[in-house]
């Protein structure tokens, strides 16, 4: 198998070893480890060990994102770059790529394909799950080969590179797709499940909803809860209303 | 006083200080202190993804840093201050002790010779020394990585 294959392969599981002590960093090490193995197959082993032990360091980021690293160290430690300048490259992609995937992908193409399944599922039924689970998965794997070969190909101006690519506009655009796709479910959902409600039971769940709206913009609650928990809440406060009602 | 973090975290520019901090601090500038970042171009471009576009990032070499302290606690926009390292953020209240009164541990992660204090806070002996001088010299440290999670005060952190 090709080096790259075996790397792009390897970045599907990059979280398969994380740890609080490393984070995604041993995932990144092991993605790593065939590119190296081909870039320092004519330099000595202890070289080799080195690059390898430091590939393997500490390293956090959105793991469909991960690529753009393992491609950046592979190609600067093939340019010869000093170890502590690659371990600093490694820490100032982390930020970068882990904000322009939050944005893109859980901020962006999660939401919006979920949006999406949610408009399709009372036509298409279970065929919408299978069709947004596929059309993620196709996505996460080209984007995966795509910062993989970004990073291979720029090594140290990889920023520049991502600050030139799609990738920061792409992550805006997702998430107003998202948000639209998100806005759109809202009424279908709502008619769904409560086509056959009472007039109590609708009363009920658009008052905690509007209860939420309120809540979700006096900064004390944005500070003190995750946007999860309080989801969540509102989601129990909604279903023992219901439940009382019925 | 605007500036409402000082943070010591080894990742520097990242979600749990863009969004996790900045959000509820409404944070409209960073100030990031580190002698290497400030001559590194490269890297500074890096840093600068990481940050929405209606929030300032300023980057300073602790000479600057506090050079411009006063400046930047005066400055009616809210904001906050990174640095990587312990050491750093030693020298910056070494420097102006009056304007840095608490220090948010977010993020020090494993290297050999650490020990796990919290999942997100590892020290060395040098460390911990650095932290109790500073605590006796006025500081008052505790670790967080969100706003969300409670503070663990620098006592129970090295007990």
């Amino acid at each position: 198998m090709k080096p790259r294959t075996e790397a792009l392969l390897r970045l599907l599981a990059v979280q398969a070893s994380y740890t609080y002590e490393r984070m995604a960093g041993i995932g990144v090490g092991h993605a790593a480890a065939p590119l190296l193995r081909d870039v320092f197959a004519t330099r000595s082993v202890r070289e080799r060990r080195e690059a390898v032990a430091r590939s393997a360091d500490f390293f956090n980021s959105h793991p469909y994102l991960a690529g753009v690293a393992v491609g950046a160290e592979v190609k600067a430690e093939q340019d010869g770059v000093p170890g502590p300048v690659i371990s600093r490259l490694r820490t100032a992609l982390s930020g970068p790529l882990g904000a322009l995937g939050d944005q893109l992908i859980w901020a962006g193409w999660v939401p919006a394909l979920i949006g999406i399944g949610l408009i399709a599922a009372p036509w298409a039924g279970l065929w919408a799950i299978v069709g947004i689970v596929l059309v993620h998965n196709v996505l996460r794997l080209w984007l995966t080969a795509w910062g993989l070969d970004l990073g291979l190909r720029e090594g140290l101006r990889v920023g520049g590179a991502l600050q030139r690519s799609w990738l920061p506009r792409g992550a805006v655009e997702a998430q107003r797709v998202a948000a639209f796709a998100v806005g759109a479910a809202l009424p279908v959902v709502a008619w769904q499940v409560l086509q056959h409600a009472s007039r109590g039971e609708v009363g009920a769940t658009v008052g905690v909803a509007l209860v939420g709206v309120v809540l979700s913009v006096v900064p004390r609650t944005r500070v003190r809860v995750s946007g999860l928990r309080f989801g969540l809440l509102l989601v129990g406060v909604a279903l023992l209303a219901l439940g009382g009602l019925r | 006083m605007t500036l409402r973090l000082f943070r010591v975290d080894d990742r520097l520019v990242h979600g749990q200080v863009v969004i996790g901090w900045g959000r509820p601090l409404a944070t409209r500038f960073i100030v990031l202190v580190d002698n290497g970042v400030c001559e590194s171009d490269w890297e500074q471009d890096l840093y600068r993804m990481a940050v929405p576009n209606d929030v300032q990032l300023i980057f300073a070499n602790v000479a600057e840093a506090a050079a411009h302290m006063v400046e930047w606690v005066a400055d009616p926009r809210p904001g906050m201050l990174l640095t990587a390292d312990l050491a750093t953020m030693a020298a910056l209240h070494d420097a102006v002790p009056a304007l840095i009164r608490r220090i948010n541990l977010g993020g020090l992660h494993h290297r050999p010779g650490r020990v796990e204090r919290l999942r997100y806070i590892y020290l060395g002996e040098a460390e911990e020394a650095l932290l109790r001088r500073l605590r006796r010299d006025g500081a008052e440290i505790s670790a967080q990585d969100l706003p969300t999670t409670p503070a663990v005060d620098l006592e129970a952190l090295l007990r």
